[in-house]
């Protein structure tokens, strides 16, 4: 854990350059459902598209409950940020190469971490990173702003197939469609090298990832993950995880290769 | 210059070619009776009767190297420092000094990337979603006001509003290192960018830019940039920093 922390502080290293003033950052939520004395009601009704579906729209914050470590701010880390598996009991199926692997990256200190590098980190540790991300549900499509690195997400909810033989990309490619109030959306088209969280845990090209996402109410949204990936793993795992929304405010700009201190500071081999 | 739009070529051209869903119809797209999209149909139009933007689109590669491409000599208006600064950039002595060759996208270059962008147009909102960087632009449309004082951030500040048929973007508060184009052409954190988006027809858009910045350039200046519909395909993932081998070859302080 004490590694965690140390590499959780030279991560905040790289993360610190975020301009701490910004951009329109009170601007007022439109639609905001209030209780009696004018606060937010977060267990408000869910809101929903023209067409009835549940509409997961806005910006959205990784609950922090539960979880363990500190972050370079001095917050709490949201639960899977550093240990995707730390809900499965026994942890993460891991395959001998995956445990292999793992293993590997916590004996070279996370150098080759992707988040050091200022590379993007994958969707499934976007999920529980700390920065906020915005979701926009439109028509045939679902796109996710991420705050950390300014980068973006595309689930396309057109019905389109996912592709048959997709160029391996840190994103992958999503489909999603509605089942019921649940948005599943299925991934594939992964890189061989990635990280599933902070500690390590790989992902691979052989992954499906399957997200559910469901937004129970006004303030919350909960995302089930099923990882498929029988190179990494021995079975496929799931586990869950909550954001809340985030009100008045706006994402901010994040340049992670901008005054860029970190890399030179990172040990191992 | 010429090595430098090279390197900056080099730069740029880490993208992989094979990909997602590369040939995807676009649903929407007019045709021909032959079935190809048929570019110069009608400008589409949204519920409130303005054009609409969505699509994605690709801007003539000229003006990321020369934001002045179609300008005479002598018609940039320079105050003299700017004009000073642009020259001793030139062949490559300033490479270094250009955020973008360390991977730092920026605005008004970030438009001007030869690669797709994709306009979605959401309630209160428009999201310019660009292939280069995998990066985005927020450009807010529910009547709020510029930032008086903001922060310098890469991108600026966006609001955008219709006047008759043009969508008008104006932007503050870009940090001064941008580069208005590869050239080298600089500009102070006075600058106001107002961005003219002009949907002519279904394949086609102009967007005028004014680069309004009195510190560094005289007068106001504008630039008709062309900018065309990419039909029935999809944006790439394009990470600049990955296996990035230019930097290290540029010149300059």
């Amino acid at each position: 854990m004490h590694r965690f922390l140390t590499i959780a502080m030279l991560v905040g290293a790289a993360s610190a350059a975020v301009d701490t003033q910004a951009q329109w950052v009170h601007y007022p939520t439109a639609g905001i459902p209030r209780t009696k004395d004018g606060k937010p009601n977060l267990y408000a009704s869910t809101p929903r598209t023209p067409d009835g579906k549940p509409d997961l729209s806005g910006i959205w914050e990784a609950n922090r409950e539960g979880g363990t470590g500190v972050s370079f701010t001095g917050g709490q880390l949201p639960p899977l940020f550093t240990n995707i598996g730390a809900q499965l009991k026994g942890g993460l199926p891991y395959s001998a190469w995956g445990r292999d692997l793992f293993n590997s990256r916590l004996a070279d200190n996370s150098k080759d971490s992707p988040d050091a590098k200022c590379l993007p980190i994958g969707i499934l540790w976007l999920h529980s990173h700390i920065s906020p991300r915005k979701i926009l549900q439109l028509p045939g499509l679902v796109v996710i702003l991420y705050e950390r690195f300014t980068q973006f997400r595309q689930i396309f909810t057109d019905g389109r197939p996912l592709p048959a033989d997709p160029e391996p990309s840190f994103f992958g490619y999503s489909s999603g469609k509605w089942e019921g109030d649940t948005l599943v959306v299925k991934t594939i088209g992964f890189r061989d090298d990635l990280w599933a969280d902070f500690a390590g845990s790989p992902l691979t090209q052989y992954a499906t990832v399957t997200e559910r996402f469901r937004r129970p109410n006004y303030g919350n949204l909960d995302i089930e993950l099923t990882v498929d990936d029988p190179k990494a793993y021995t079975t496929p795992w799931t586990v869950k995880l909550n954001q809340r929304i985030l009100l008045d405010t706006e994402l901010l700009e994040f340049i992670c290769v901008d005054n860029e201190k970190t890399l030179p500071h990172m040990v191992g081999k | 210059m010429l090595d430098r739009i090279i390197l900056a070529s080099a730069l740029l051209a880490a993208v992989p070619a094979s990909a997602q869903w590369f040939k995807v119809e676009t649903p929407g797209t007019p045709r021909t009776a032959d079935g190809k999209p048929n570019l110069s149909a009608p400008t589409p139009r949204g519920p409130d009767g303005k054009p609409s933007l969505n699509g994605i689109w690709q801007m003539n590669g000229k003006y990321l190297q020369n934001i002045a491409a179609d300008m005479k000599p002598g018609e940039v208006p320079y105050q003299p420092w700017t004009e000073q600064l642009f020259n001793s950039r030139q062949n490559g002595a300033g490479g270094r000094q250009d955020p973008a060759a360390r991977c730092i996208p920026g605005m008004p270059k970030l438009d001007a990337l030869p690669y797709p962008f994709k306009i979605i147009e959401s309630p209160g909102m428009v999201m310019m979603l660009f292939e280069g960087f995998t990066t985005f632009r927020q450009i807010f449309t529910d009547g709020r006001e510029l930032p008086k004082d903001p922060n310098p951030t890469w991108f600026g500040y966006s609001v955008g509003k219709w006047e008759g048929d043009d969508w008008v973007v104006n932007t503050i508060g870009i940090k001064e290192s941008t580069w208005l184009d590869n050239a080298g052409r600089p500009h102070s954190d006075a600058l106001h960018l107002v961005e003219r988006f002009q949907r002519h027809d279904f394949g086609h858009m102009d967007i005028l830019l004014t680069i309004d910045d009195p510190k560094a350039y005289t007068k106001p200046w504008t630039v008709k940039e062309d900018v065309r519909l990419i039909p029935d395909t999809e944006l790439l993932e394009y990470v600049c920093v990955e296996n990035e081998k230019d930097y290290g070859h540029l010149i300059g302080k």
